[in-house]
């Protein structure tokens, strides 16, 4: 019986390597204005990845 | 490190250095909750005591857990922390978004405004397009190789000086192709001055637009009033709806205060399903302690009930076919930020900057008016370096309490400002903010397992 599923989630460890392009969207720009979420940016590499 | 919650029907692990989150059973739930502190055999011991389940299977369970810690997504080391100042290294110099005030004056007051009603403590003023060009040159000078540029139209109320907004976007886009670059403007506005030709305007040029509503009209009136005291919700939410009905599907965000009159804010986000709108942020007031609108402690359950609230009903209303945005539980777990984002936090500072209407360049659009983090003007460039360096140096590690939370790789150490106001520190905790953002993330996540589940 599988007791533990597991969310398909982006590899921290492995985006490391390839990340920092600085592409993404600053968060402040957005929506909030007056506190710091990061997790809900998109990646701007990943974003063009699925467009494609 | 690991963090386990259970809400609702779900049972939630979030190994957090490797991102990855883990729906379980209650089973596997309570053996990852005690699998490093005991052996095996003391673990499938208690199981079988607890659970009415076959020996069999809870050591399979058991295994099960001890992969997923062999395939690194589970009880994962940190093993950021040693390049975190080198990441953030990567970016050193680049500036990529600004937001621009071009108008520190305002045509509403409101009551909890950060930005004493548009003026930023100082005088009124309007950007001139002088400044606000050599703004934009600024900017493109010091992007490097970075493409997208973001320029936020901010105040006060932008719409007070419209004529300069437009001729500030009709240059960015006449050099932009040029200069290799692509500008990705956003206005922010409270909606009085939103006609036909704004609509027209925004909807060409602005990438996203931000309109500030705060629900119901008995809480968005009691703050957002005219000089002459006249609530403003009758006249902004027909322009608003105007607005949102013409820009087909383009970026919007209806945006939202709360404070400690309506802690109980999921009112207010029904209020805006109601009126039609589906892409909402709702964000908790910032204020003195000793404001009344400060939130306090007494709030704070309630206002983590509504995030709770809010996440049901986003999935109710997903599985009516009457989908919403909330802009905290956007989160895309797979194509999210990467590692270096998430460290380096929101760039304010260092890639990101506020330019006041004279053209002086502050760490962001909070630190305005502050005069000891004044970092320089658009035309010297950063001339503080030192305030400059302070910022530079805030990544999610710089802050001690940061350490042992679960969540920091998803706030990245959270907001300098709310920070500083706070404790005084731009590295300090803003410890209220961190209650309530582990709990949106607690929500979002939960979201996210339900919506998986939905797919599959």
């Amino acid at each position: 019986m599988k007791h533990i599923k597991t969310l398909n989630t982006r590899n921290l460890c492995e985006s490391a390597k390839k990340g920092g392009c600085g592409e993404c969207q600053t968060s402040c720009q957005s929506a909030c204005k007056t506190s710091c979420g990061i997790a809900n940016q998109q990646c701007e590499n990943k974003k063009q990845e699925s467009a494609k | 490190m690991i963090h386990r919650y259970h809400l609702d029907d779900w049972y939630i692990v979030i190994d957090t250095c490797s991102g990855s989150v883990h729906v379980v059973d209650e089973i596997a739930y309570e053996i990852i909750g005690c699998y490093e502190e005991k052996s095996r055999e003391e673990i499938l011991r208690e199981m079988s005591a607890r659970f009415q389940e076959d020996p069999a299977e809870i050591a399979e369970c058991y295994d099960q857990v001890t992969e997923l810690k062999e395939q690194g997504t589970l009880f994962s080391p940190d093993v950021f922390e040693p390049m975190a100042g080198e990441l953030k290294q990567k970016t050193a110099g680049v500036v990529k978004a600004l937001c621009l005030h071009v108008a520190h004056t305002c045509n509403l007051n409101c009551a909890y405004c950060f930005a004493s009603q548009g003026k930023y403590h100082g005088e009124r003023a309007v950007m001139s397009f002088e400044v606000g060009k050599q703004a934009l040159d600024f900017l493109v000078a010091h992007s490097g190789t970075r493409r997208n540029l973001e320029v936020d139209f901010f105040g006060g109320e932008p719409l007070m000086n419209f004529d300069v907004v437009k001729q500030l976007v009709a240059y960015a886009r006449s050099i932009e192709k040029e200069k290799g670059k692509n500008f990705r403007f956003t206005l922010t506005t409270n909606g009085m001055l939103i006609d036909d030709d704004v609509i027209d305007f925004a909807n060409r040029e602005m990438s996203n637009v931000v309109l500030s509503l705060d629900g119901r009209k008995e809480i968005h009136d009691r703050c957002r009033v005219d000089y002459a005291g006249n609530g403003s919700w009758e006249r902004i939410v027909p322009k608003f709806q105007q607005l949102v009905k013409a820009r087909e599907g383009k970026n919007y965000y209806m945006r939202g205060t709360f404070t400690h009159a309506n802690p109980d804010f999921l009112e207010d986000i029904r209020t805006m399903l109601d009126l039609g709108f589906t892409e909402l942020s709702m964000e908790p007031v910032v204020c003195a302690e000793n404001d009344p609108a400060a939130l306090t402690q007494e709030d704070l359950p309630v206002v983590l009930k509504q995030y709770e609230d809010l996440a049901r009903l986003m999935l109710a209303r997903k599985k009516e076919g009457r989908p919403f945005t909330f802009y905290h539980y956007m989160l895309d777990l797979s194509g999210g930020p990467c590692i270096y984002k998430r460290i380096s936090g929101c760039g304010s500072g260092t890639e990101y900057m506020a330019v006041t209407p004279w053209g002086d360049l502050y760490p962001c659009h909070q630190f305005v008016g502050e005069e000891a983090f004044r970092l320089g003007d658009v035309w010297q460039g950063v001339t503080n370096e030192k305030v400059q360096q302070e910022f530079a140096a805030c990544n999610v590690y710089a802050r001690e309490e940061c350490r042992d939370c679960w969540a920091k790789l998803y706030c990245s150490g959270g907001c300098a400002a709310n920070a500083y106001h706070a404790t005084g520190s731009v590295r300090g905790v803003y410890k209220y903010g961190c209650e309530l953002f582990r709990k949106r993330m607690e929500c979002a996540i939960m979201l996210q397992a339900a919506l998986q589940e939905e797919d599959a």
